[in-house]
């Protein structure tokens, strides 16, 4: 910020306010750290299982991606129709996180580059999808047509973007930190990423439940996609995350992998993201500051002995 | 035909620098995930001390040097303060990006695409397609011929050996990793001032990620991993000559990133990374 | 004047004193012994003394160049023998190496010492004697006036034993100044003129080698006597065996079997013995269902196959004490509770629904931890906070609880101390009374006399001999180790 010439008491007020100073700025604010926390909590999942699953931007792409094509298509009343294209989202972003997992535990392929290459792989696909086969009547160019109100998640706030994803997030949030701690799945989870080799000995299948774990994984930053697509913006569009899943990286690390001091980053992460619109209107500090703050973040805090490495297998 | 082998190298460049760059520090025992980053930096530094200058020869330099920094905070994160190696990449690429984005506007003035600059020219890109083979070459006589080739690679395979034996793996480590990340923004350099003439917003597009493929397709060896970022460049070389017939832009594009996972899934399980790649070294006191 | 002087040596690793105030001298020309049990604090001495470890308090003084022979050595598996003994001081043509001169370094050298090694062989292709050969090469071209060899014979058959110590006499008998760090008495008495004892980071005696025995050496080390094991009870033969292997190869990283059949019957101690890497891993992990193998493993009349997972083996009744504690049987991070019911997590006992049942849980580590006297007593401390023996009881706790039909312990007692290695070797003994069939690979042989009712040697992965409890002849044995016929 300095380097700009802006003074960062300046522009961090202005962040500030941006994302918190009124009540529809927060309900936006509330609407990122939604979008964020879904992919921060399949990466964290997915960190806890020994597995670096970078991939969470396109598996979310690929998953809103579903949710926007059937949801164009298949009219029905909300409560059939919301669970459906949730689901189809989790479908979607799970498949894209088996691939990895496959890959991972059949040949040993390093799941990092695996899954960073498949991110690029997912904005083909996307592109093509939505521009060829899939290509819808009312949409044009990047995006598809909108998506029948009756399929629009609802709103918590009247008159915002914050629906009720935010409740399902928090929910999941919720749901991951019991099963971690206190079933038999995440007992076998953590046991792969914190000792594989003593997991292997007692029984426990290592290939399997990486597989699994990079499956759920996906689903998770998957459905979080098909959020967005029916609650954000009420249509697919191939611009419709700036990063999340790679600055759910962040979150899961600073959140130190558990899920609900995860949610928490994802309220601090909420308010950079949306702060920064704040900030470059009113302290003219161009939003991508945010995001090299974010990878200043990940930076620090790699140091932290939070994941251990799997290793090979 | 002649076109094609051409428009292959050119594409294969900007692999090749990263590769090289790539092999380098992994070899001395530091997993660079940041290569894409380092693309970035280079390609955007290059461009900017171009237009502020005038001169594309300081913009290169700029560029190099600007890699070499980069390579040096990972460097520094590696050795002295042994952080998780990918997910110090992981934040690497974003400053950079994200840098690169904020940069334009505080230097261009306008968001997603400098203006045109002053580049290389055809010359430049000729050589700078020659300089790339050459360093393979020369990164292969270095560590297996050298003294210094030798430390490098005694520290990626057991630092202890190396520390116990005299050499300071730390120091060694942090070397490599900046002269790595050197080579790396080189590639960028390549990109925007070679091929083109500016620099735009993701023009890195996941090249640093192959790069990490074309490493593990060419088993850690500079000769291996230029030859392996050759042959992905072939792929991306294909997009146009197969433009003209019925097949998808799209898959056309993913051709290269779908390469690279076949190369994962088919090589990966055989090789083996030097021992102690990407494990922090902590020297007893 | 001495090689070597230190002086009120103290070294702490947070709260742990490994070394306490000690005083040790080297003269040239003398091999001097030091002596002690795991952990106390004889390596970290010698890395003191060398200079990889700098002390707390004490100095070092130093007259000419130390090298250090380590316990686990410190090569570069991927890189040829003459770039590791030459690592550091390579000779250099201009800006390239001089391989021809590293080459002819290194033939000289083994010419010198008796030593020889082929300089372009890559190390990780070499059996472990060679390895140590490169080890020992390696700071032999330094020329050392001082060399201390910590834990040297490790890993060298009886005979290999032999010759190596020539080259050491060879070497005092030039001036040098030796040390042989080792927990091997016999060693000690045959080969030292001075010994010292170290007992909890404290020299505790010092003795002129041929004026003592290794009974007073053993007491000295231990610091009193060691409580007897539970006794051995005649178990009537059963027919069928628990365990029967037939023409089993198998291969792992470190080693190899080529055709090995055995029998385990239950309330049986069969003992390997043999020098690491003549195939005990390799046998263990085909045991264990983690490495594909070929031959039939037969567990009770039942041919388990190859695809047979770990899981498949637990469930039946087979339990391993594996070799590597840290890295094999426990996660560090985790409480003892948690450890206690690593690969039980999904028995009914323990699970309500999806959930653990924590208090299920506790419960069993509570009979674990009394069984087997862990210290501190506390099911919720985190296993990484324990010393290693208390570790090790876990492990073998773990195994043992439930009555398994057969154990397989892997160096069950390697590296902890001697009163928690007599309670785990008692609660075996207790097991196999009870009818449970245990093989136990081990390289000590003093713990293999002492537990098994029958030895088979294991020489470059075949078995080179069998014999029954009354029938055991050490010398024999040993000669089979190193592989006489």
């Amino acid at each position: 910020m300095l380097v700009a010439g802006v003074n960062p008491v300046d522009g961090f007020s202005a962040l500030l306010i941006g994302a918190l100073g009124n009540v529809p700025e927060t309900a936006e604010t509330l609407v990122q750290t939604t979008s964020l926390l879904f992919p921060a909590l399949g990466i964290a999942l997915a960190f806890r299982a020994g597995l670096f699953n970078i991939g969470a931007e396109g598996q979310l792409l690929i998953g809103g991606l579903l949710a926007g094509v059937i949801g164009e298509r298949f009219i029905a009343p909300g409560f059939i129709a919301i669970p459906l294209l949730l689901l189809a989202g989790a479908v979607g972003g799970g498949v894209w996180g088996a691939l990895a997992g496959w890959l991972r535990s059949r040949f040993s392929a390093n799941e990092v580059i695996a899954t960073l290459m498949l991110n690029y792989v997912a904005i083909q696909v996307a592109a093509y999808a939505i521009t060829g086969p899939l290509k819808s009547a009312a949409g044009e160019g990047n995006e598809t047509g909108e998506l029948p109100a009756s399929s629009w998640l609802p709103t918590i706030l009247p008159d915002t973007r914050l629906t009720i994803a935010l409740v399902l997030a928090v929910a999941l949030a919720l749901f991951l930190r019991w099963m971690l701690r206190s079933t038999v799945a995440g007992y076998q989870l953590r046991a792969v990423g914190d000792a594989p080799r003593a997991a292997q000995r007692a029984g426990i299948d290592l290939a399997k439940m990486r597989f699994w774990t990079m499956t759920f994984s996906g689903a998770i930053a998957g459905f979080g996609g098909a959020t967005i697509v029916l609650g954000v913006l009420h249509r697919f569009n191939l611009a419709l995350s700036p990063g999340y899943g790679f600055i759910g990286i962040a979150v899961a690390l600073v959140g130190e992998l558990d899920p609900i001091w995860v949610t928490v980053a994802a309220f601090v992460f909420g308010i950079l993201q949306n702060g920064a619109i704040g900030m470059q209107a009113a302290a003219d500090v161009p939003r991508d500051v945010v995001t090299a703050i974010e990878g200043l973040i990940i930076l620090v805090l790699a140091g932290r002995r939070i994941i251990t490495r799997s290793g090979a297998d | 035909m002649f076109s094609f082998l051409w428009l292959t190298l050119i594409k294969s460049a900007p692999l090749v620098y990263a590769a090289l760059g790539g092999v380098l520090s992994e070899r001395s025992g530091v997993l660079n995930i940041g290569l894409e980053g380092m693309i970035a930096i280079g390609a955007f530094s290059g461009v900017s001390i171009s237009f502020a200058t005038g001169s594309a020869l300081l913009g290169a330099i700029g560029g190099v040097a600007s890699g070499a920094l980069l390579g040096a905070i990972l460097g520094i994160a590696a050795t002295r303060f042994r952080v998780e190696q990918i997910v110090a990449g992981t934040g690497i690429n974003l400053i950079a990006l994200g840098g690169a984005a904020y940069g334009l506007v505080i230097v261009f003035g306008q968001p997603g695409a400098s203006k045109e600059v002053n580049a290389l020219g055809r010359t430049g890109e000729v050589v700078m397609v020659c300089l790339a083979l050459a360093l393979a070459g020369l990164l292969h006589v270095f560590l297996y011929r050298t003294r210094a080739g030798l430390h490098v690679r005694a520290c990626g395979e057991n630092p202890r050996a190396a520390d116990v034996a005299g050499i300071d793996p730390l120091r060694v480590r942090f070397w490599a990793t900046t002269a790595g990340g050197a080579l790396a923004a080189l590639g960028g350099v390549f990109l925007a001032m070679a091929e083109l003439d500016l620099y735009s917003d993701g023009m890195s597009a996941g090249r640093g990620f192959i790069a990490l493929a074309a490493i593990i397709f060419g088993r850690w060896n500079p000769l291996g991993a230029a030859a392996a970022a050759l042959f992905f460049g072939a792929f991306e070389a294909l997009q146009f000559t197969l433009q003209r017939t019925g097949i998808p832009v799209e898959f056309m594009q993913a051709l290269p990133y779908l390469a690279a996972l076949v190369a994962l899934a088919g090589f990966a399980g055989r090789t083996r990374a030097p021992a102690a790649d990407g494990i922090p070294y902590t020297r007893v006191e | 004047m001495a090689a070597i002087a230190l002086r009120g040596i103290v070294k702490r690793f947070g709260d742990l004193v490994a070394v306490d105030g000690v005083d040790l001298e080297l003269e040239g020309g003398l091999i001097v012994g030091l002596i002690g049990e795991n952990g106390a604090g004889k390596s970290t001495l010698a890395n003191i003394a060398f200079g990889a470890l700098a002390p707390d308090e004490g100095t070092v003084e130093r007259n000419g160049v130390v090298g250090l022979v380590h316990q686990h050595f410190q090569l570069v598996e991927r890189l040829s023998v003459w770039e590791n003994v030459l690592l550091g001081r390579e000779p250099r043509k201009g800006w390239r190496l001089d391989v021809a001169a590293a080459r002819a370094r290194v033939r000289e050298l083994g010419e010198r010492y008796g030593l020889h090694v082929d300089p372009d062989a890559i190390v990780e292709t070499l059996p472990i004697g060679l390895k140590q050969r490169v080890e020992l090469l390696r700071e032999l071209e330094r020329e050392p006036a001082i060399l201390l060899l910590d834990e040297p014979t490790a890993v060298l058959a009886p005979g290999e034993i032999e010759s190596f110590f020539t080259t050491i006499v060879t070497l005092a008998k030039r001036g040098v100044a030796i040390l042989v760090v080792t927990h091997k008495l016999a060693e000690v008495i045959a080969y030292t003129s001075r010994v010292n004892v170290m007992r909890a980071g404290k020299i505790v005696a010092r003795y002129v080698t041929a004026q003592t025995t290794t009974a007073e050496l053993a007491r000295a080390m231990v610091g009193g006597e060691i409580p007897p094991l539970t006794q051995r009870t005649v178990l009537p033969r059963q027919v069928l065996p628990v365990v029967h292997v037939q023409g089993l190869q198998a291969n792992t990283e470190s080693d190899s079997i080529d055709g090995v059949d055995l029998v385990v019957q239950a309330g049986e101690i069969l003992g390997i013995a043999g020098v690491e890497g003549n195939g005990q891993t390799a046998l263990a992990d085909a045991l264990a269902g983690l490495v594909p193998y070929e031959g039939t493993i037969r567990f009770r009349d039942e041919d388990l196959g190859p695809a047979l997972g770990p899981r498949g083996r637990i469930v039946r009744g087979m339990q391993i004490i594996p070799q590597d504690r840290q890295h094999e049987a426990l996660v560090l991070d985790w409480t003892v509770t948690e450890n206690a019911i690593l690969g039980r997590e999904r028995n009914r006992e323990f699970r309500r629904g999806p959930q653990i049942d924590r208090a299920a849980a506790r419960a069993f580590a509570q009979t674990i931890v009394e069984r087997f006297d862990v210290r501190p007593p506390r099911v919720d401390a985190r296993v990484r906070d324990l010393s290693g023996g208390n570790q090790q009881k876990i492990v073998v706790g773990r195994v043992l609880a439930g009555e398994p039909t057969f154990v397989l312990a892997y160096q069950p007692t390697r590296g902890i101390d001697v009163g928690a290695a007599a309670l785990v070797q008692s609660r075996l003994i207790e097991a196999r009374n009870a009818g449970t069939a245990i093989l136990l690979i081990s390289f000590g042989l003093d713990e293999i006399f002492a537990l098994a009712d029958r030895v088979v040697v294991l020489y470059r992965g075949k078995i080179a001999g069998e014999f029954g409890r009354d029938a055991f002849d050490r010398a024999r044995i040993g000669a089979l180790m190193a592989g006489a016929s």
